[in-house]
């Protein structure tokens, strides 16, 4: 390795470094606002439920159905059809910014902050 | 080199290489990053640009990229424009490394394992209409290195004992 390699590596370790500033900055910004999982079929929406709400759903994928359950804040795909099983060996995810996605079929399950919801409490007074 | 040598090098090392993505294929990762691999074919992709130049290492890279894909029957797959796009790009990165910097082939592999990614997450962001893999972007970027660092030790051995 010379001098231009090392200084090329930094580059690149900087540059990705920096490119997640702005993901945990919206993802702070993020944190206290109701959140929603929204799973998606190729470019299309499917379902869009909150995540304060533990529910098991089913979607159906390009191999077969896929299970996403909802529970404790946390989503994650239970069961599917897929060479690799990566989407469900991937476990829970609480955070926005970490999709599970699912190739083979065609899934994507996302945390999305959503606006305020009707029956949220904004501020108390006392 | 002669004219019939040189096309028989050319593709011996296009068979090298399908070879290496189809083991590639089997091999599981015990990282979990979606669309994180080690990339042993981009060995002979670096062997065939520093033994050819650029075009003949294009040349194997597409070859590769479409009869592997042909062979294991994901031919326009998802799959198959994910690994079209990040090796058009790796390429044209490597290249224009090798060419312009004064980089040796550790930057250069690093550069086109870097860029790799960087094509990978284009791709998936039009098939998908969906900019959620630009969070994953940075983790197969810093992946990217020390496997771009592996691949460049091994292509410079192969290149020391081949000339």
């Amino acid at each position: 390795m010379n001098r231009a390699d090392k200084i090329f590596i930094c580059i690149v370790v900087a540059c990705s470094v920096l490119f997640y500033v702005p993901l945990v900055w919206s993802a702070y910004q993020e944190k206290d606002k109701a959140k929603e999982v929204v799973v998606s079929f190729k470019d299309q929406e499917i379902l869009r439920e909150r995540l304060d709400i533990d529910h098991v759903y089913k979607v159906k994928g390009t191999l077969g159905p896929v299970t996403v359950e909802i529970k404790d804040h946390k989503v994650r795909v239970e069961k599917e059809t897929s060479p690799n099983h990566l989407c469900s060996i991937q476990g829970w995810v609480s955070e926005s910014n970490r999709p599970i996605v699912c190739l083979p079929n065609n899934i994507v399950v996302e945390i999305k902050s959503s606006g305020n919801f009707e029956d949220e409490v904004d501020t108390v007074i006392q | 080199m002669t004219k019939t040598k040189r096309m028989t090098m050319i593709t011996m090392l296009v068979a090298i290489s399908i070879m290496f993505h189809m083991i590639e294929a089997m091999i599981p990762i015990p990282i979990f990053v979606p669309g994180f691999k080690l990339g042993f074919a981009n060995i002979v992709g670096l062997v065939a640009l520093y033994m050819f130049g650029f075009k003949v290492m294009l040349e194997v890279n597409l070859m590769r990229v479409c009869l592997a894909s042909l062979i294991r029957g994901v031919l326009f797959g998802t799959g198959f424009w994910l690994s079209l796009c990040g090796i058009l790009l790796s390429s044209f990165a490597c290249a224009l490394a090798k060419r312009y910097t004064p980089m040796s082939i550790y930057g250069v592999s690093v550069a086109g394992s870097c860029f790799h990614a960087v094509g990978q997450v284009i791709a998936v962001t039009f098939i998908y209409q969906q900019f959620f893999m630009q969070a994953i972007l940075p983790v197969l970027i810093l992946l990217g290195i020390p496997t771009g660092l592996c691949i460049a030790y091994i292509a410079k051995q192969v290149l020391k004992r081949i000339q």
